[in-house]
């Protein structure tokens, strides 16, 4: 195996033999193709890196979402929603609207007011009996399952808590 | 034949096989991003740990670029 210097100054000799244009444009088609291809796959394991990185990185992310989502919030009074039917809601956060619905059979439940199709504002259809979404006539029943239209993915449902007149969420489970 | 011009076929092959699973990272980090958004947690780890085995395979397939690199610069 021969050393760095002396392949080194095998080199230059043979430069010094070559033409001009020859040590103007050292590297031959098939060094150059051996050595753009060898890179590019170093470049694409690196993206292949961080694609793996920016994966865990929502594992992370809906770890911190879902620790957000066990806060408990007074919500309203029993009273206020017998009379409208329904009634809205922010939870866990105040960017996260919410509707409470309380069903023909006497149960109390809720969920997030965000159509799962394309985000839009659900509201209660007392006539139909579920959830309307406005935009695209998409429909959930009052278990939060699409059973219309476009959406394909039941809504989250917000667990709630009567303690007397008073309604708490108190978590939040996808359904 | 040469080592390099074995090397260049070689890597031509290696570079298919590395894109294409840069592309199935890439699909799987669009499902978990629409299942975060959609709140729905089930699909990420089992997305995240396919996604892993994937970087594995392009992290061994780069181990033998090295090696070869070396035996070719050694010839």
């Amino acid at each position: 195996m021969k050393t760095q210097d002396e392949a080194r100054g095998a080199a230059s000799s043979k430069d010094k033999a070559a033409p001009k244009w020859r040590q103007d444009f050292p590297i031959e088609w098939e060094g150059d193709h051996y050595v753009t291809r060898r890179e590019m796959v170093k470049f694409l394991t690196l993206g292949s890196l961080l694609l793996a990185s920016a994966n865990w990185a929502t594992v992370v992310a809906s770890r911190l979402v879902r620790r957000g989502s066990h806060v408990e919030r007074y919500i309203g009074s029993a009273a206020s929603l017998e009379q409208a039917g329904s009634m809205l809601f922010r939870y866990p956060t105040d960017s996260d609207p919410c509707i409470a619905v309380r069903t023909p059979e006497g149960k109390l439940v809720a969920y997030s007011q965000v159509c799962t199709h394309l985000s839009c504002a659900v509201v209660y259809d007392k006539a139909e009996n579920g959830l309307f979404c406005p935009c695209h006539h998409g429909l959930f029943n009052l278990a939060g399952q699409p059973v219309a239209g476009p959406p394909t993915r039941p809504l989250p449902r917000v667990r709630l808590e009567q303690r007397g007149d008073q309604i708490f969420a108190v978590g939040m489970d996808v359904l | 034949m040469s080592l390099r011009r074995q090397g260049t076929t070689l890597f031509s092959a290696m570079l298919a096989l590395v894109a294409a699973a840069v592309v199935l990272q890439l699909w799987l980090l669009t499902v978990s991003m629409e299942a975060l958004l959609s709140g729905s947690y089930k699909a990420l780890i089992p997305a995240a740990a396919g996604s892993t085995v994937l970087l594995l395979i392009n992290a061994g397939l780069l181990r033998y670029v090295f090696r070869f690199d070396r035996d070719a610069h050694g010839e």
